[in-house]
């Protein structure tokens, strides 16, 4: 299956949470690949630390291997490959885990050919016989990169294909996801345009919150009652704005709450972060858990 | 001089086995031409032969310049309706000039790829062994791989395998000598074999490479399959789930030898002393077998008990 990763602002967690998506998945015994289409800032290797690909691969990554310049681009296995050794432990019964990394220095593209849609389809075809879960990192906002895999999906309609997006709990990120799906060249009207049905589409694409703040949870205990009626407030409020722009719970796939961890750094959240060190939540792994299984999971993709 | 190919095996991207019918015009997307087909003792169709034209620089295990012109020969052929390969060899020569010539003199020694210049056989042959960068020599695997994806694109499959698997490399040499074979396993998905053979090389000698990929990719992908099963860690039922794709898909397709030419046998014989691959298979088998029966009178005895 190919799961897209869109967010229309930067800096929403996308990425963080994708990996994080996929590590679980691995751990669930799947065979998972990250790409990172995110041309302009090609930084996932950070996030699984591959000091190799931090910034991007030298070695020929997704960039040149689109532009043709390379026949096949640098796979990089995370579970041999990571500097860190909670990650390197790869538990019996876990699945593969390949990076395929960005071009250090790669830059964004301003428009594509048919030879290079044909070599991204080549790919992706290429990763579906190999793996169960294909998360490709698309960078934010109205990117080429959107319009390639659009076009790309369009050409392969017997991949199964999803579409996550990526948004923080705010009144300004509710409405830009909304935008970035249904507003003008936003992923449904370019979908059109490269030969997608819009209902079949719409029914592919899933929300999902990031970094978000549980009124419930513990982290608000010290809060005197006139300010926790007045959070209480303003969720209100955001939820009906979600709904309102269709963003609310029936097309929420899930949501992740704000972790101490991830707010210091990009990471990969390990089992021993929570059960050994006990520096990230046992929530965080748990939401990241849930949303690696509701990503293929039918019943949370029927139609609405 | 040398002769040297890549042979990529992988599982076809289909729910089921295809059918006999099917195989037509699955591997007839290739070229108009018809499909080769055998039905005994498995069912095995195979692509006419196709050229690629190429001119590029040869592998040199001592990273010396060698420019090489000709044509590469590729072939694709579907096993059991399942197993699909793509398969590429040259015959390296040394050209009579040193200049490239206009293409229709290429085009005449269909898989001969001429060398302008110097070269030494057993140092090409050494390079190509080694796997270097993709992209920077002669790329007999990418050849082959792009015909295996043309195949897998085919309308006529569903792209719904009944599980996830690599696609192996074989990089083979061959030349002429005491007959004797030697298998390595690399790295990852990649394999080396080295081929001596008595007198002339003839495509059997491929059909050989062939065979020992295709069984070397039926165990490399079983053992993922048993490995990932978590015999012992994970619930029986759940071990058993994780079981039945190779059961049903792999276990029956294990025919070493079935399309070897008699001259030929002699050498699947010693490969089947080392590393023995039947034997692993066998006991790999056994175990798969051993597994599911057990779980099944676990189970039994939980619905009867
Ligand atoms: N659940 C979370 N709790 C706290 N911080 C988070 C959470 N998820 C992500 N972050 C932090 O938010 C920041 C942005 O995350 P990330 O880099 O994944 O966003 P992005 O959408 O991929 O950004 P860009 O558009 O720049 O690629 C990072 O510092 C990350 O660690
Ligand atoms: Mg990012």
């Amino acid at each position: 299956m190919l799961v897209f990763a869109i967010s229309d602002k930067g800096g929403t967690g996308r990425s963080v949470t994708s990996s994080n998506i996929v590590y679980r998945r691995a751990l669930q015994g799947q065979d998972v690949c990250y790409l990172d289409f995110d041309f302009g800032s090609p930084t996932v290797g950070a996030i699984f630390r591959v000091s190799t690909a931090s910034r991007g691969t030298t070695k020929g990554g997704m960039h040149r291997y689109l532009e043709g310049e390379i026949p096949e681009p640098t796979r990089i296995d995370v579970w041999t490959e990571s500097d860190r050794d909670a990650i390197r432990a790869k538990p019996a019964g876990a699945g593969q885990m390949v990076l395929l990394p960005g071009d250090e220095g790669g830059g964004e593209f301003a428009t594509f050919d048919g030879e290079m849609l044909k070599r991204c389809v080549r790919l992706f075809a290429g990763l579906h016989e190999q793996f169960d879960l294909i998360m490709v990192d698309l960078s934010a906002g109205r990117s080429f990169a959107a319009h390639l895999a659009l076009a790309a999906t369009a050409q392969l309609p017997r991949i199964p294909a999803r579409w996550l997006v990526f948004h923080r709990w705010t009144r300004q990120h509710i409405i830009a996801a909304n935008g970035l799906v249904r507003g003008d060249h936003g992923l449904l009207d370019v979908g059109v345009e490269h030969g997608h049905d819009r209902d079949a589409l719409i029914d592919r694409i899933r929300f999902v919150r990031t970094a978000v703040l549980e009124l419930g949870s513990g982290d608000f205990a010290h809060l005197r009652p006139a300010q926790r009626s007045w959070l209480n407030e303003i969720d209100r409020e955001l939820r009906e704005l979600a709904t309102r722009h269709g963003v609310g719970l029936t097309t929420m796939l899930g949501k992740v709450p704000l972790d101490p961890v991830l707010q210091w750094r990009e990471q990969l959240i390990s089992d021993d972060d929570v059960a050994g060190t006990e520096i990230a939540n046992p929530e965080t792994v748990f939401a990241f858990d849930d949303l690696a299984k509701k990503i293929v999971d039918d019943t949370a993709w029927e139609g609405l | 001089m040398l002769i040297m190919g890549e042979v990529r095996t992988g599982l076809l991207q289909n729910s089921a086995e295809i059918e006999e019918r099917d195989h037509q015009a699955v591997l007839g997307l290739l070229a108009g031409e018809r499909v080769r087909m055998s039905r005994r003792p498995i069912v095995y169709a195979v692509s006419p032969d196709l050229l690629t034209g190429v001119d590029c620089r040869l592998p040199s295990a001592s990273r010396a310049r060698i420019r090489g012109v000709g044509t590469v020969v590729s072939r694709s052929s579907i096993t059991g309706g399942r197993v699909l390969q793509g398969s590429s060899y040259v015959r390296v020569t040394r050209g009579e000039v040193n200049y490239r010539l206009p293409w229709s003199h290429y085009l005449a020694r269909p898989g001969v790829v001429e060398v302008l210049g110097k070269v030494s056989g057993p140092d090409v042959a050494d390079g190509f062994l080694a796997f270097g960068a993709p992209g920077e020599h002669l790329d007999l695997g990418s050849v082959s791989d792009r015909f295996m994806d043309v195949v897998q694109e085919s309308p006529v499959l569903d792209l719904r395998a009944p599980f996830r698997s690599n696609r192996t490399r074989l990089r083979w040499v061959a030349e002429t000598g005491e007959p004797g074979v030697h298998f390595t396993l690399g790295e990852g998905q990649e394999r080396t074999l080295k081929v001596t053979h008595q007198g002339e090389f003839s495509p059997a000698v491929v059909d050989l490479c062939e065979d020992l990929a295709l069984h070397d990719w039926l165990l490399t992908t079983l053992l993922t399959i048993v490995q990932r099963a978590r015999i012992g860690g994970a619930s029986r039922p759940e071990v058993s789930a994780r079981l039945a794709p190779a059961v049903d898909t792999l276990l029956h397709l294990w025919m070493p030898g079935a399309r070897i030419h008699p001259s030929l046998a002699a050498l699947w014989e010693s490969l089947e002393r080392t590393p023995g691959f039947s034997r692993q298979w066998q006991s790999l088998v056994e175990r798969i077998r051993d597994q599911l029966a057990v779980n099944t009178l676990a189970l039994l005895r939980e619905t009867n008990g």
